[in-house]
């Protein structure tokens, strides 16, 4: 493992973490775009290399969130919508350095307690789910997609994302290496040329996470920079570490909800921060000072997701299942590199899963050491026009989608075609998370369902089988019961 | 009572059963939603129509066209030298100065000159990386 530690190797964690903090900073640009901009890179750099640059930014991206959030009032990443709740008040009281360095360390903890929890909990599913057959397999799956779309702000609408992106999936040749017949389907007349092996993973994820944001972003006019003067850095009152006296139990609990979060498949960082926040209000002696300034507020919010880095990389490692959007993307290095993610990973792979582990400490600690030291540096980013940044991004988007399968120009048109499905998403109240999972799982799914069926010849195969898919089947019950209720308790009804 | 849940794969049509079952998932899920979203479906009429007077058209739609245009000419440009990445390098020079300027709010000289150093300055770079160091071939 010793060998693959190299000074390129340090350098892109390091180089990957600011980029990730600067895509952060600036709203409407997120880690997962930063992680999809910058896969292209990664092409050349072997995976250990790619795998350093993508885990800096992804550290790097979730903790960047908190600079505007605290500044500026306005998340910079979608989960750091609590952060700002009571970091800009905070800020506006003069109290924005202090703020920011509270942020600042509750990432940094809430990452290692996340990184500790990955390097514990992940061989171990590994090694249980080796055990796994095509049945289970099939069910695991379905239990991510239920878990999704009960998670989702409007169920129905989770679920039914969450298949459109597996019948999108599903679009080409049933592959003869996953033991398919080879023959085509759901191929529009004409376009057999193109779509013979369906549409690439990365240009729809670069299409529905890069391409959909500048979009929605032009919807709404590219709204201006912002000013050094409306940035409150400085500030009377500074940081001292006294302010956690009191805090550990919230710091604890934020990181550890965090984590779970992030092992629940596709559920993203602001649901994190969210269940973090709400849970240090409930505990708290002083419910009354949340949203006014209070200090526990941005360490829940930013252990919260920052807790999710690592626990989203739980199930991507030891299943095979993303555990939120950026993870999502992930999948598209290894895939690059001719690996397949799942319960062989780690084992097969002890070097990569060892290189993976210290890249996120390093991240980690780069990402405390930098914004720690030069905060006030990386809150100057949140001026950066966005009509300089928007056009590159652009063509690395285009980059990336060519590059991918070595010079197809139809990824370019996919890359668009997703832009605008991103768009549109949004606007008819599709879930893009589930939609992608399915996406992601979709061929899995099939070939597990398929060969069930094929092997054993009865239905009932996947609720007999073992006892394994019996508690699957509790499980994707439980879920969606408890959504339903949940949805019940709290009034949720479909958006008027 | 087992004969009701034996299922047998006919291997020349097994690419059909799973997308066929997903298919009528998704018809049953849409039927669903059509029904609990009725209202909310009858007055999709008005919702873009609201969607459309909010938007910044100039911006959102201009920023369409020139991804289109973008898209369109590379192929065709790069074909007059072929292997060597011309199409997207000189498609991306105007690219990425005119959707500067459409995203741009005050068009003063002073935020102009920004943008076309950007444009002349990160495609030859971005050209230059993933040709040379990384030996890959762009359009």
């Amino acid at each position: 493992m010793l060998e693959l530690i190299t000074p390129l190797f340090l350098t892109l964690i390091v180089g990957g973490t600011i980029v990730g903090i600067i895509f952060g900073s600036i709203p409407g640009m997120t880690a997962t775009m930063a992680v999809a901009v910058c896969l292209p890179i990664t092409y050349s750099l072997g995976l250990e290399n790619g795998l350093a640059l993508l885990l800096g930014l992804y550290v790097g991206g979730i903790s960047g969130g908190l600079v505007p959030a605290i500044l500026l009032g306005i998340p910079g990443t979608p989960s750091s919508i609590t952060t700002t709740l009571d970091g800009y008040p905070m800020a506006q009281r003069g109290e924005g350095e202090k703020a920011l360095r509270i942020g600042i360390v509750s990432s940094f903890v809430g990452g290692l307690i996340s990184l500790l929890v990955l390097w514990l909990f992940a061989p171990t599913l590994a090694d249980f789910a080796i055990k796994f057959s095509y049945v289970e397999k099939f069910l695991i799956i379905f239990f991510a997609l239920t878990v999704m779309a009960a998670l989702s702000s409007d169920l129905l609408m989770g679920i039914f994302s969450g298949f459109l992106g597996i019948f999108v999936a599903l679009i080409g040749t049933y592959d003869i290496s996953n033991g398919g017949n080879g023959k085509m389907r759901l191929i529009p007349p004409g376009t057999e040329y193109w779509m013979e092996d369906g549409f690439s993973l990365l240009p729809v994820l670069i299409g529905l996470f890069g391409l959909a944001a500048i979009f929605d972003q032009a919807e709404i006019g590219v709204p201006r920079g912002h000013s050094r003067d409306e940035l409150r850095v400085k500030g009377t009152s500074t940081f001292s570490l006294s302010v956690f006296r009191g805090q550990i139990v919230n710091l604890v609990r934020s990181s550890g909800i965090g984590t779970f979060v992030g092992i629940l498949p596709g559920v993203g960082g602001s649901a994190a921060s969210i269940l973090a926040y709400s849970n240090a209000k409930t505990f708290s002696k002083h419910p009354e000072r949340f949203g006014k300034g209070e200090p526990a507020g941005i360490i829940a919010s930013e252990s919260g997701n920052n807790g999710l880095t690592g626990g989203a990389l739980v199930p991507l490692l030891s299943l095979g299942i993303p555990g939120d959007s950026t993870t999502a993307l992930l999948i598209g290095a290894f895939t690059l590199q001719g690996i397949q993610v799942g319960p062989l990973f780690i084992g097969n792979n002890p070097d990569t899963w060892n290189a993976m582990i210290f890249a996120m400490l390093i991240a980690n600690i780069a990402m405390f050491v930098l914004m720690y030291v030069a905060i006030r540096y990386f809150a100057l980013v949140v001026t950066i026009p966005k009509h300089i940044l928007f056009p590159v991004i652009l063509m690395m988007c285009v980059i990336g989608a060519y590059t991918i399968n070595y010079g197809i120009m139809f990824d370019v048109w996919t890359l668009l075609i997703f832009g605008i499905a991103g768009w549109l998403f949004i606007k008819l109240r599709l879930e893009v998370a589930p939609f992608i999972i399915g996406f992601i799982l979709g061929p899995s799914a099939e070939v597990y369902f398929v060969k069930s069926l094929e092997s054993f010849g009865d239905v009932t195969i996947f609720f007999t089988k073992s006892w394994i898919a019996a508690l699957l089947w509790v499980l994707i019950a439980g879920s969606l019961a408890g959504s339903l209720i949940l949805s019940r308790r709290t009034g949720r009804t479909a958006p008027e | 009572m087992g004969f009701l849940t034996d299922v047998t794969i006919d291997f020349e049509r097994s690419h059909l059963i799973f997308p066929t079952i997903i298919a009528c998932v998704l018809a049953v899920l849409g039927l669903a939603i059509l029904v609990r979203d009725r209202h909310r479906i009858a007055g999709a009429g008005a919702y873009w129509s609201g969607v459309l007077g909010r938007m910044d058209k100039m911006r959102f739609f201009g920023t369409l066209v020139l991804t289109l245009l973008y898209f369109s000419l590379m192929v065709p440009v790069g074909m007059i030298w072929p292997n060597t990445g011309m199409g997207f390098l000189l498609c991306s020079i105007p690219f990425v100065f005119l959707s500067g300027l459409l995203f741009m709010h005050d068009r003063t000289v002073r935020n102009i000159v920004p943008v076309a150093i950007v444009s002349l300055v990160a495609p030859p770079f971005v050209w230059w990386l993933f040709t040379y160091p990384f030996f890959l071939t762009l359009p």
